[in-house]
């Protein structure tokens, strides 16, 4: 599309930009003023050339490519559309035949319909007639037969057959006819077919006559296609010939520009070299002397330089020498170190070696002993189970021990206390009262008695408590606990529902909510038990702790509140004395409680004030409870600590009350009773050896009894017998005395 | 070039020299006239250069002279050739082809006679350059591009079809179209029968037809003038497209019968169950066959539903319009793109018919109606299916005596249609008014590229303002098509289009 004559034209627009460019100041020159111009320009002009540029397109543009273009592309289409005519009026002309013969066709059908519908008519009317006259004939026959007169019969017969030959007549008519038709049919098939051939033969010819044509003017159009071609790339030629030759004429001027501008150029050149030779020879020799001079300085200065050179040779050389001196020492002394270090190495060595034996034998030995050690858990373990068991089996046997002592000391106690009654109520005649002593009623071990647990004291003591109020008995149990001393029922239970109340935080949620429905009691109970797993108290000993230390730190505050009054300086080396006063276990804890209590009873002196005067000075002020757990959870942990080893010794039963129980058996009978069997029995030996006596001589005075029976007998025997009759004088006589 | 090379491998054995020169002596005395004189002009300037030997020298010139410039390799063919030479002699007996290399493949093909029997040949060749030998040895009119470009398809269809055209039923041995059918079976696409002879009576139907033939022809029986049944033939063309047949004698000369024309109902029945049997069929052609309404229907019937059918083409026929019903349902019940039913008997129901399948078409490209009668019931009826038509391209109603009513429903149609490039309404009675409807229903158009309203007595002024917008519509069509190649051929194509119509 670009136009190449758009070219040409817009070429010696840039011959003249150049041109001007030449002239006006240049993008080159020293001057910045004039750059500056220079760029406006330039701007300006690309401008201007590119409105000039639009302009021309917009205005001429499609003239000037249907011209550019024309030459070839004309023809082109002129070809193309003198073809496309020549092709379609061709086909046309040859169609046409075919249209006329189809025309002639539907002609000739036409006619023919027309021509057989006559006929067809014709043969019906024909048929119709035929069949009058037929019928006519026939009833004629009918006529015929009832004529008998033969002259009629003849005439009817004449006259029928005259009948029958009309009719055939009019057939054979009829069919000549036809056949007529037929025959000028047959002919007007040939004529067709000739016309047809002779279409057929025109068709033909015109078909060549077109092929000719068209390839003729095939022909034509390509050798003018061609031609135009040829021209336009003539003028093409021509054109670009005319181009190029401008173009080198241009090129030839400027090149003579340049080489004449060249030409000034070197001789100026020239000349500024000659110029330049001169000053630089005269600069050359001036300063050839000024170094010539110099150099004379120098070599003076050489020389110097070579004199102190020789002197520093020789002070280098002496230097060098002492080097080299102390070079070979410090070689030797390198060797020495060297063989120093080969020395300290092996040592070194060995002693590494050493080392690792050692490391290995340690080792080894370390193994040995934690086998060892290892072994003796073990066989500790094994003594400790066979101590417990035999601890266990002591207990056994040390009970069943006990128990048969304490059975056999009881039934010498009964005997002795029977033996008492007798002498009592037999002997002495005197009301006999049996004595009721705490370890007649024991039974086993004294001290095996189980330590009860820190709730279930609570449970009782509240269940106490509450019978108590039941009761309204103020009278104090005689203490099922025997301990809490100085300690009220009642105190104890307030403190511990304050605890209950105030460190609920010990307690898990989820059992609060649980807790709920319960009744008051079980409530309390059930929230103690959880505060004490807490606090980590678990006996009945940790339970008083507590109280006790609730009750201690109320006295203190108490008194540190009475003494801050007084002299609040020196309440704190008061407070702190009097703590080491309290149970050693509880140092640590209220020490520091003090610290915190140092700042508090500060703060809260005057609350504390408040407080003192209420009523009840028992109470605790339910803020200082928290502070009262923290310090004894402080306390208590100490001891809880160092518990773990004694708790081994717990198991060892304290045999202090041992002896006392058996000492206090063996004094079940009182001195003075002793004193007074003393007596008795003295008296009764005495009444004894009476009766012994008395019984010697009863036995004595029986025996003489019997000895008297016995002589008696005898003398009866003897009296009675027959000698005494032949004794002169008979015994008998003699012994009358006695019978009478 | 031959002389130079055997002297320089000749000239070091000296030696040998002597036998070669003993050799040609008696030979080369003859022709050593001839060299002689240009010999010794070329030695010479070695000779010059090369004194100090001048033994060899002598010998050089003494060969040459005994040289035998007609010796030449050439003269002792190569194995190769002598092989191939043996082949291409005993190819009938032994035929040697794919074992051998290319360029000796190439070599022996160029070599082999266009005789060779078929059966060798057919399967076992495929250069075509052997099958131009043969058409051109055949035929001297070959029309290649007929063919499908292919010279072995042109050789095995006119082959085929040269012995269908000369076949006698009941003389002729049907084994020689069964014989060739395992040979061209993959080769045959189109089948062209322009003749059928009927089964040779002659000898006992002449007398009779000699007497009187009218009665000849009432008294024909019909199985007698049964032609070649194509079943076999186009069942065993596994790749037949296209069947292009006329059952017609020619050049019958004076042995004019009737009956020698008749396309008969067992003819009609076999060609149709053949057609309904070839599921590769594309382009079915029936033409100038006698065929009747009944016989167009029972064709028609046997292609319903066909998978492939594009083109029927059943012109120059007598079908009426239970035929263009038939034709009608065939449109809506196969893919048929083109259908020819120029110069037969339909008129206005039948085109009525046409025109209802036509409606809702979606496939027919080409209609041609040429020669019938459908006047302007049928084409008021062709006129309103095209209003709901949106794929017809090509509607030829030349010669169907319509008139100005059916040219007032087209100029609607032109103004609406957009598929339509070409329509043809020449010899018609279309009148003055007509034209001028047309010409401005042509006026909304811009598609249309032909419109034929030649003979159809439109006033010459409407019918150039027409050409006008024709021209127009064309130049449009140029422009859109944007590629002057695809320019040049629409012209080239129109060009044949224009002949045909």
């Amino acid at each position: 599309m670009n136009p190449p004559g758009s070219l040409a034209d817009l070429d010696p627009n840039l011959d003249e930009h150049l041109s001007t460019q030449i002239l006006a100041p240049s993008v080159h020159s020293d001057n910045p003023q004039e750059r500056i111009q220079a760029r406006r320009l330039r701007i300006a002009a690309r401008l201007e050339a590119r409105r000039r540029e639009a302009l021309g397109e917009y205005l001429d543009g499609k003239k000037e490519s249907e011209e550019d273009q024309s030459k070839s592309y004309k023809q082109k289409e002129e070809s193309r559309l003198k073809l496309a005519k020549l092709l379609l009026c061709g086909t046309e002309l040859v169609t046409n035949i075919q249209v006329a013969i189809d025309t002639r066709e539907i002609h000739r059908r036409v006619e023919e319909e027309e021509i057989k519908r006559q006929r067809i008519e014709k043969l019906e009317n024909e048929v119709k007639t035929s069949q009058d006259k037929f019928d006519e004939i026939t009833s004629k026959w009918e006529e015929g037969k009832q004529k008998r007169i033969p002259q009629e019969l003849w005439e009817m017969l004449n006259t029928q057959q005259l009948h029958c030959a009309g009719l055939l007549e009019d057939k054979n008519k009829l069919i000549s006819e036809l056949q007529q038709e037929l025959k000028t049919k047959d002919d007007q098939y040939v004529k067709d077919l000739k016309k047809q051939s002779d279409d057929i033969s025109l068709l033909l010819e015109r078909m060549e006559q077109q092929v000719k044509n068209v390839m003729k003017t095939f022909r034509e159009e390509l050798c003018n296609i061609e031609k135009a071609f040829e021209v336009e790339r003539q003028e093409l030629l021509a054109s670009n010939k005319k181009k190029w030759e401008r173009a080198l004429q241009a090129h030839n001027a400027k090149e003579l520009e340049y080489l004449t501008n060249r030409m000034k150029k070197v001789e100026d050149y020239e000349k500024q070299l000659n110029r330049q030779r001169i000053r630089d020879c005269e600069e050359y020799n001036t300063i050839k002397i000024k170094l010539e001079q110099d150099v004379q300085i120098l070599e003076q200065q050489l020389q110097q330089r070579k004199a102190i050179y020789q002197l520093n040779q020789e002070k280098l050389e002496y230097n060098l020498q002492v080097l080299k001196k102390r070079d070979e020492e410090s070689t030797v002394i390198k060797s020495q170190q060297k063989r120093k270090i080969n020395r300290l190495r092996d040592t070194l060595n060995n002693l590494r070696s050493k080392y690792a034996k050692q490391i290995k034998q340690f080792q080894e030995e370390n193994q040995s002993l934690t086998l060892d050690y290892q072994r003796l858990v073990l066989q500790f373990k094994e003594l400790q189970k066979a101590m417990r068991h035999f601890a266990l089996i002591d207990d056994e046997k040390f009970r069943e021990i006990w128990l048969m002592n304490e059975e056999e000391a009881k039934d010498l106690i009964a005997r002795a206390f029977d033996v008492d009654r007798i002498i009592h109520t037999h002997h002495l005649g005197l009301p006999w009262t049996a004595p009721d002593f705490w370890f007649l009623k024991n039974v086993g071990p004294i001290s095996q008695q189980p330590q009860k647990s820190a709730t279930q004291i609570v449970e009782e003591m509240l269940m106490h408590t509450e019978e108590e109020e039941a009761e309204e008995a103020a009278s104090e149990p005689e203490s099922y606990l025997d301990l809490p001393k100085q300690i009220s029922e009642k105190t104890t239970k307030r403190i511990l529902m304050l605890l209950c109340d105030e460190s609920g935080f010990l307690v898990e949620s989820k059992l609060l909510s649980l807790l709920l429905p319960l009744e008051q009691n079980e409530c309390y109970l059930l929230r103690l038990d959880a505060i004490f797993s807490a606090l980590g108290i678990e006996s009945e000993d940790d339970l008083y702790k507590l109280v006790n230390f609730f009750l201690k730190y109320r006295a203190h505050r108490l008194s540190s509140s009475l003494q801050i009054k007084s002299c609040s300086q020196a309440s704190t080396e008061k407070a702190s004395m009097e703590e080491t006063s309290m149970g050693s276990e509880l140092e640590l804890a209220e020490q520091t409680e003090m610290e915190g209590e140092k700042e508090e009873s500060l703060v809260e002196g005057e609350k504390e004030e408040e407080e003192e005067t209420p009523p009840y000075p028992w109470v605790i002020h339910p803020n200082d409870v928290v502070k009262i757990l923290e310090a004894f959870v402080m306390g208590l942990k100490k001891p809880r600590d160092s518990r773990a080893p004694p708790r081994v010794q717990k198991n060892v039963r304290n045999n202090s009350k041992d002896s006392e129980y058996w000492q206090a058996l063996t004094t079940v009978i009182p001195s003075s009773k002793q004193n007074l069997w003393d007596a008795l029995y003295t008296a009764l030996e005495k009444y004894h050896i009476v009766l012994t006596q008395r019984a010697k001589l009863l036995q004595e005075n029986s025996s003489l009894e019997q000895q008297n029976t016995e002589l008696q007998a005898l003398l009866q025997q003897y009296l009675n017998s027959k000698i005494n009759s032949e004794l002169q004088v008979p015994p008998t006589q003699v012994l009358w005395v006695p019978k009478k | 070039m031959q002389d130079t090379v055997t002297t320089s491998a000749l000239l070091d054995p000296s030696h040998s020299s002597v036998s070669t020169q003993d050799k040609s002596s008696t030979g080369g005395h003859t022709s050593s006239t001839g060299p002689q004189p240009s010999k010794p002009s070329i030695t010479p300037v070695p000779a010059k250069s090369r004194n100090p030997h001048p033994g060899a020298n002598f010998h050089r010139m003494r060969r040459i002279i005994a040289e035998d410039p007609e010796w030449s390799l050439a003269i002792v063919p190569l194995l190769t050739e002598l092989c191939i030479q043996h082949i291409i002699r005993n190819f009938q007996k032994n035929p040697i082809l794919k074992q051998m290399l290319p360029e000796h493949q190439q070599k022996v093909l160029n070599h082999l006679s266009p005789d060779l029997p078929l059966a060798v040949t057919a399967n076992l060749i495929d250069n075509e350059n052997y099958w131009l030998r043969c058409c051109m040895q055949r035929w001297p009119v070959c029309h290649v591009a007929h063919h499908g470009g292919s010279w072995k398809r042109m050789f095995f269809e006119r082959h085929l079809e040269n012995l269908l055209k000369h076949f006698i039923p009941g003389t002729t041995d049907p084994a020689v179209i069964l014989d060739l059918l395992p040979l061209c079976r993959n080769y045959v696409r189109r089948v062209h029968v322009d003749q059928f002879l009927p089964p040779v009576r002659l000898p006992a139907q002449l007398r009779p037809g000699d007497q009187s033939d009218s009665g000849s022809e009432g008294e024909m029986e019909e199985p007698t003038v049964d032609h070649y049944q194509l079943g076999d033939l186009v069942a065993g063309l596994s790749h037949l497209e296209e069947l292009d047949l006329v059952y017609d004698v020619k050049d019958c000369g004076m042995n004019f019968e009737w009956n020698l024309f008749l396309f008969t109902y067992r003819d009609c029945h076999s060609l149709a169950a053949a057609i309904k049997a070839c599921h590769t069929l594309k382009i079915f052609k029936l033409t100038r066959s006698k065929v009747d309404d009944d016989k167009a229907r029972i064709i028609i019937r046997s292609l319903l539903d066909h998978p492939v059918l594009e083109e029927l083409d059943l012109s120059h026929n007598l079908i009426g319009d239970r035929g263009a019903r038939g034709a009608a349902k065939l449109l809506s019940h196969s893919r048929l793109r083109v259908l020819n039913l120029a110069n037969n008997q339909v008129r206005a129901p039948g085109a009525q018919s046409l025109a209802h399948a036509l409606a809702h078409n979606t496939n027919l490209i080409s209609l041609n109606l040429r020669l019938n009668c459908i006047e302007d019931e049928g084409g008021q009826a062709l006129a309103h299916a095209l209003q709901t038509n949106k794929c017809l391209t090509t509607l030829h109603l030349g010669g169907n005596e319509l008139s100005e009513p059916t040219a007032t429903l087209l100029s609607q149609v032109l103004a609406i249609n957009t598929t339509l490039t070409s329509i043809n309404l020449s010899c018609n009675h279309i009148g003055l008014d007509g034209g001028k409807q047309l010409l401005e229903g042509m006026s909304d158009n811009k598609t249309l590229l032909e419109f034929d309203l030649r003979l159809s007595d439109v006033a010459q002024e409407s019918e150039y303002l027409i050409g006008q917008a024709l021209y127009a519509n064309r130049e449009a069509a140029r422009q859109r098509a944007l590629n002057p190649n695809h320019f040049m051929s629409t012209i080239t194509a129109n060009g044949p289009e224009n002949s045909v119509g």
